[in-house]
């Protein structure tokens, strides 16, 4: 054996490692490429992939577009337009192109050349003037002016194009060649635009044919598009808004949220990341630049190292991305002061459910449910504006006072009287305040409602056995009605309807005499009830759900008090005295001597002159009917009952043993959160305040023992919260050993899933917002008065009878009767448009009283044909004014209204109106109401006695020349009128009386029922009949 | 280094190669589906033929008369003889008029000619004449007015986008269409409130409205099993099943109770 043999360097081999450690290397450096593109930065492979697709639907789209444009392209009408443009633009050509020559080939190189000694002498002598201004002496002054006059006759000679001799010019020559050029030029451009202008025309008409039948992205879109593909680069897109520290990195993945072509999954080969957002107008408000995304969405908008990360779903992260079916929570935070948001309808509604359900009863939110609250303010500021006024008064005095002092000179004197006089005058400010804070007062006392029914009078109301049937399980004996169901035991029921049967007021109910059933039921279906009450159980109910299901009515009602209710709902048995706390009987009256007289026009207390409650806190309002059809109504509900339903006796209602323990339990269960009680009118609500719920540090949110399951089952989150305890309130006592009293209370409102996902979005969105105001919805415009109003049309349910926004359903349009074409034109009119239409003047007037009348009170005041009436809510004048300045804004129309002057008619003009009216070829007066009763029981449309006071005139032309642009499917027709020229005329036949008028034919008409008066009704009347 | 970028080429030729496979299926499919796109018609030679009549089981309800009074235009017109409503017309025979019969399912799913000839809805004696139409979803209904008086026609479909048009005396005729299928639309001229009209629109050709010997006759249908639908407007729908096949010619009856 050689050493060379044993030297390790020759014998042992090191390939082995060798092919190890590279394969080992090559291997962990495509883990490291894998983990780059995939592993740590997801959002790389995302980009990868989003312009692969993107590029391969552009390419789709293309074909698909360029087809869809071919075809348009095609068309005789766009092929027409197309010859049109090019045969106007060859006729034009030869006088444009002449235009051209002269501008482009002489005038300008002239003006050009001409211009550069112009310029040079006229900054000489601008230069020589500002020394003039600034020079102190005046033979200085004099000698520059010199120069001035001498440069301004220098003669320069200079060359223009087209010309072959210099020209000699002095300055003025110049500045007077030049403007006239220039002049010229002017002339003939403005003589290019005209004679192009049929041409012009042409092709814009053309363009506009071809974009106004692509719905999609047109073929430009699309290559501007690709083309800033062709420069796609792969990095992190982010959106940073400094002021709010926010950096928003979502669009890294979500490429396609703010493309200008529309994706879709399906288009995107089913990778629903990279949709575009499926709400462009949204996003156009909302935009992302100043908003950024998280802020709606939620999630962590900074992360980008997993999908998981990003949306903000792992542990500690504060706020987690909300759920497609919760998505509109993200609005609630800005949108706070709104009940109904725009575009938000699961929001909406899960606002309306706390509102109408009661929740507000039991928990407050701020907003909702504000007329308690608000009384409180509004007296404590009536206070401290009448300490304020005593104060002036007092310091006036004072001042007054050291004036009369001999000692005080005038001067000093004057100036105190002067003092003492603006103190006075502003303590008159005062009592204007303190008057306007009184009026508001009584208007909340009118404002203030409850959700339930008043218990003060259930003695007079109910059935005594019923009571504690229902207390049992109000779901069991009505289905989804608003009343939750409490667990109470068979004590707390026996206590609870002791308390409310014991503590109820007594009154005098006179005894009615039957009603006749059968026309109490066509009046129940069609005077309106239905748009609040349903009737009929299971599949067969129809009508609102706004207020009670009466399938069972028969069971529970005293006849007689049912007979007042439908007459006067908001009739009292007696008034409450707040500040008394306690109802008022006939001998409070008595006592001062006055009659036990108490409504809207006497609701002072006899005793302390404060104001009193003296209406029922039910929104529900009177129709104005009469006692006999309200005895027809209520004789049709007590015949709805079940058969055979029985009550077991309740004669422990009156032992008064009970009566403290009932009071104890209704204390416990918040029930006057509701319901009127007496002895518990100014109970606090019991529940948590809901305000900022959403953002509620998790551990402080009680899921008791039921933690470790919601963190294994991944609801450990707000919204499984929320949804676990709405679908069952007492989930969270699940294994919890505790004494009834310590149990939840919160009852079960057997929330559907949907309402269950509104409830949550609504409460997800109520969060402390951790964005600046401006993020807020805040307008300090017209917007403002559309949230208000929105407040009192859900609390009187307008929506129920009335169309208020464009897309809306009203409870009408689903009802089986109003599908019948004879019906369909006895639904109550749409409020689209309302502010455009009316006079809010006249709408004020009408809202306080529907019926136009003092004295005659059955009927409607503008459309006494329908069977449906608008009834008496006994607004207050506060809510009156939100509802009219609601649909003002709605109709952006300005404040206060100011009609328009109508150009008077002349007697001519009057006659032919009239002709024209009455005649056979215009049918206004087949439908209209003419004041004829036996013709008015057949119209379907307002008297024109009433169109002046209520209509504004620009909306009646609008209306007359196309009403179902308006209001689709109204019962009238369009097509009246034709354009001829730039006039409206009469589509028909017209009278003789005609020949040779030439104003527009539609202005008469608005001309004549603007200036109509009773008298013209009768001559209109009398020339219409006889045919 | 330089195979991994070889591999990396491979693999997206091969990826591209794949893309290229897949636009070529769809173009494919494209195509066979093509000829099916071509709108059909009734086979009146080799198709089956469904007639049938409606008859009326019960006493003949009296139909009412039409209060006209407010309108002494519309009064004139029926001076002879004042106008019954045709909520139910029934015919000396027995059966009944104004029924609506149409072929609501079982047809194979194509497209059917839309006929280019128009159906006339006219206006006269203030009345709609006739009280029942069908047509074609897409065919035009010419609309007339012979009266010496103003009427507005509102159809008030469910489906359908509603209109209500004023056609006053003398004015040319009114061409409208209905693109969806919908039985019935229902036909209102709010000035003369009595004035009704119903309007079948059926998305294939195969329906008929009874007339004065209350028979129908559905022609040229394709061999298969069809719901037929018969639609009268006071007595409301009925439906039977019919199998037929090549050049079939069937009978099938209606009973409408009263």
């Amino acid at each position: 054996m050689s050493d060379q043999e044993k030297d390790p360097v020759v014998h042992s081999s090191l390939s082995k490692a060798l092919v190890i450690w590279s394969a080992l290397l090559a291997v962990s450096m495509v883990w490291g490429l894998y983990d780059e593109m995939y592993g740590i930065r997801p959002w790389k492979g995302y980009q990868a992939r989003f312009e692969k697709l993107y590029h391969h639907y552009l390419a789709t789209a293309r074909l698909g577009e360029a087809d869809r444009e071919k075809q348009i392209r095609s068309q005789p009408e766009y092929k027409m337009l197309d010859r049109d443009t090019l045969a106007a633009e060859k006729a034009a050509m030869p006088e444009a192109a002449g235009i051209d020559t002269e501008v482009n080939g002489n005038l300008v190189p002239k003006i050009l050349a001409l211009n550069d000694p112009f310029q040079e002498v006229r900054s000489h002598i601008g230069a020589l003037t500002y020394e003039i201004e600034v020079s102190k002496s005046e033979s200085t002054k004099d000698s520059l002016r010199k120069q001035i006059v001498e440069l301004r006759a220098e003669v320069h000679k200079v060359a223009l194009a087209g010309e072959k001799e210099k020209r000699s010019m002095t300055f003025p020559d110049m500045e007077k060649q030049l403007a006239e050029w220039k002049a010229r030029k002017a002339e003939l451009l403005q003589r290019r635009v005209d004679v192009m202008k049929r041409a012009t025309d042409l092709r814009a008409q053309r363009d506009k044919y071809l974009s106004d039948r692509i719905s999609d992205a047109s073929l430009d879109t699309l290559s501007s598009v690709e083309n800033s593909l062709a420069k796609f680069d792969i990095r992190i897109r982010q959106i940073h808004i400094k002021d709010v520290d926010l950096v928003d990195r979502c669009e890294s993945c979500h490429m396609g949220i703010r493309e200008p072509v529309r994706l879709t999954a399906a288009s995107m080969g089913g990778e629903a990341v990279f949709t575009s957002h499926p709400d462009k107008e949204l996003l156009k408000i909302h935009d992302p630049e100043k908003f950024g995304c998280t802020p709606c969405h939620g999630g962590n908008g900074a992360a980008l190292s997993s999908v998981e990360k990003a949306h903000g779903y792992n542990k500690y992260w504060l706020w987690p991305m909300h759920h497609a079916e919760n998505i509109e929570a993200g609005c609630q935070q800005c949108h706070v002061k709104e009940l109904v948001t725009e575009q938000a309808d699961t929001l909406n509604t899960g606002r309306e459910i706390f509102r109408r359900r009661g929740c507000m009863g039991c928990h407050r939110y701020e907003g909702f449910d504000r007329e308690g609250d608000e009384i409180a303010s509004v007296n404590q500021q009536i206070h401290q504006d009448e300490q304020q006024k005593a104060e002036w008064t007092r310091e006036a005095g004072f001042a007054e006072q050291a004036a009369n002092n001999p000692k005080t000179t005038n001067a000093e004197a004057q100036k105190l009287y002067a003092h003492a006089n603006d103190l006075k005058v502003r303590s008159s400010g005062i009592d204007a305040q303190i008057e306007q804070l009184d009026m508001r007062s009584e208007s909340l006392v009118r404002e203030v409602k409850k959700v339930g029914p008043s218990l003060k009078e259930v003695r007079m109301k109910l059935r005594r056995e019923w009571i504690p049937e229902w207390l049992k399980d109000p779901h069991a004996w009505r289905e989804g009605t608003k009343m939750p169901s409490f667990r109470l035991d068979q004590e707390e029921i026996r206590a609870i309807a002791a308390y409310v049967w014991q503590s109820g007021v007594q009154g005098d109910l006179p005894s009615q005499k039957s009603g006749d059933p059968e026309k109490g039921r066509e009046a129940f279906e069609t005077r309106g009830c239905m748009a609040c009450h349903s009737m009929g159980e299971g599949g067969q109910k129809q009508g609102g759900t706004f207020a009670a299901n009466l399938s069972r009515e028969g069971e529970k009602a005293n006849y007689d008090y049912l007979v007042r209710w439908v007459h006067n709902p908001r009739q009292r048995t007696a008034p409450y005295c707040p500040y008394e706390k306690k109802d008022l009987t006939a001998a409070d009256y008595q006592k001062h001597g006055l009659p036990f007289v108490f409504d809207l026009g006497h609701d002072k207390c006899p005793n302390d002159g404060h104001e009193l409650q003296v209406q029922q806190m039910t929104p529900m309002p009177n129709l104005r009917l009469t006692e006999d059809e309200a005895r027809d109504i209520a004789s049709y509900l007590m015949t709805r009952k079940h058969s055979g339903a029985a009550y077991a006796g309740a004669s422990f209602m009156d032992d008064p043993a009970l009566k403290n323990k009932g009071l104890a339990a209704i204390r416990n269960y918040g029930c006057a959160g509701c319901h009127e009680i007496a002895g518990l009118e100014d109970e606090q609500r019991i529940g948590t305040e809901l305000t900022k719920e959403g953002s509620k540090p998790i551990e402080r949110l009680d899921f008791a023992l039921l933690g470790h399951k919601a963190e294994e089952q991944g609801w450990m989150t707000h919204k499984g919260f929320f949804e676990h305890k709405l679908a069952d309130p007492a989930v969270y006592d699940t294994g919890k050993e505790k004494a009834k009293q310590d149990k939840l209370k919160m009852p079960n409102f057997n929330f559907s899933k949907p309402e269950i996902d509104a409830v949550t979005t609504f409460l997800e969105g109520s969060v402390d917002a951790s964005v600046p105001p401006r993020y807020f919805y805040a307008p300090t415009d017209q917007r403002q008065d559309i949230i208000e109003g929105w407040w009192v049309v859900r609390k009187y349910n307008c929506m129920g009878c009335h169309h208020v926004h464009v897309g809306q359903t009203s409870v009408f349009d689903d009802m089986a009767r109003y599908q019948d074409p004879d019906w369909r034109d006895q639904k109550p009119p749409t409020l689209i448009g309302e502010g455009a239409r009316v006079n809010p003047e006249w709408l004020m007037h009408f809202l306080n009283n529907p019926a136009l009348s003092e004295t005659d009170t059955n009927r409607d005041g503008v459309r006494q044909y329908l069977k449906a009436r608008m009834p008496t809510f006994s607004f207050s004048d506060g809510e009156v004014r939100k509802i009219v300045r609601f649909f003002e804004a709605l109709s952006s129309q300005a404040q206060p209204f100011i009609a328009d002057k109508l150009e008077p008619l002349t007697d001519q003009e009057r006659t032919m109106a009239r002709q024209l009216f009455s005649s056979e070829g215009a049918p206004c007066l087949k439908c209209h109401m003419t004041g004829d009763p036996a013709h008015d029981t057949r119209a379907s449309a307002p008297n024109f006695t009433v169109a002046k006071d209520r209509l504004k005139p620009g909306w009646v032309k609008r209306w007359i020349l196309d009403p179902a642009l308006m209001s689709p499917g109204t019962a009238m027709p369009s097509g009246l009128f034709r354009k001829e020229g730039d006039h409206y005329v009469f589509n028909g036949p017209l009278p003789a009386s005609f020949n040779g008028y030439t104003k527009d034919q539609a202005d008469l008409l608005v001309r004549y029922m603007f200036q109509f008066t009773p008298e013209e009704l009768s001559r209109l009347r009398s020339s219409a009949s006889g045919r | 280094m330089k195979k991994i970028w070889i591999a990396v080429g491979v693999v997206s030729a091969l990826t591209f190669a794949g893309c290229g496979g897949g636009e070529k299926t769809e173009t494919k499919t494209a195509a066979t589906a093509a000829p099916a796109g071509g709108a059909a018609t009734p086979d009146l030679a080799n198709g089956a033929t469904v007639t049938g009549k409606v008859i009326f089981d019960g006493t003949k309800p009296v139909a009412k008369t039409i209060d006209m009074s407010a309108n002494p235009t519309c009064m004139n017109a029926h001076k002879a003889a004042p106008q019954k409503s045709e909520e139910v017309v029934i015919n000396d025979n027995g059966t009944v008029k104004y029924a609506f019969v149409w072929v609501k399912a079982g047809l194979p799913d194509q497209t059917w000619q839309i006929p280019t000839s128009t159906v006339e809805l006219n206006q006269t004696g203030c009345m709609y004449q006739p009280h029942v139409i069908g047509i074609m979803a897409g065919q035009n209904i010419d609309i007339k007015n012979s009266d010496p008086t103003n009427h507005n026609i509102h159809p008030m479909p469910a489906i359908n986008q509603e209109w209500n048009e004023s056609q006053p005396p003398g004015s040319a005729d009114k061409m409208q269409s209905f693109p969806r299928q919908e039985v019935m639309v229902p036909v209102k001229c709010q000035i003369h409130n009595w004035m009704r009209a119903y309007i079948g629109v059926v998305s294939n050709p195969f329906y008929a409205v009874t007339g004065d010997d209350g028979t129908f006759s559905l022609k040229g249908l394709p061999p298969g099993t069809y719901t037929i639908q018969v639609w009268q407007e006071k007595y409301g729908t009925q439906e039977q099943t019919i199998t037929v096949g090549a050049k079939d010619s069937k009978t099938l009856d209606f009973t409408i109770k009263g």
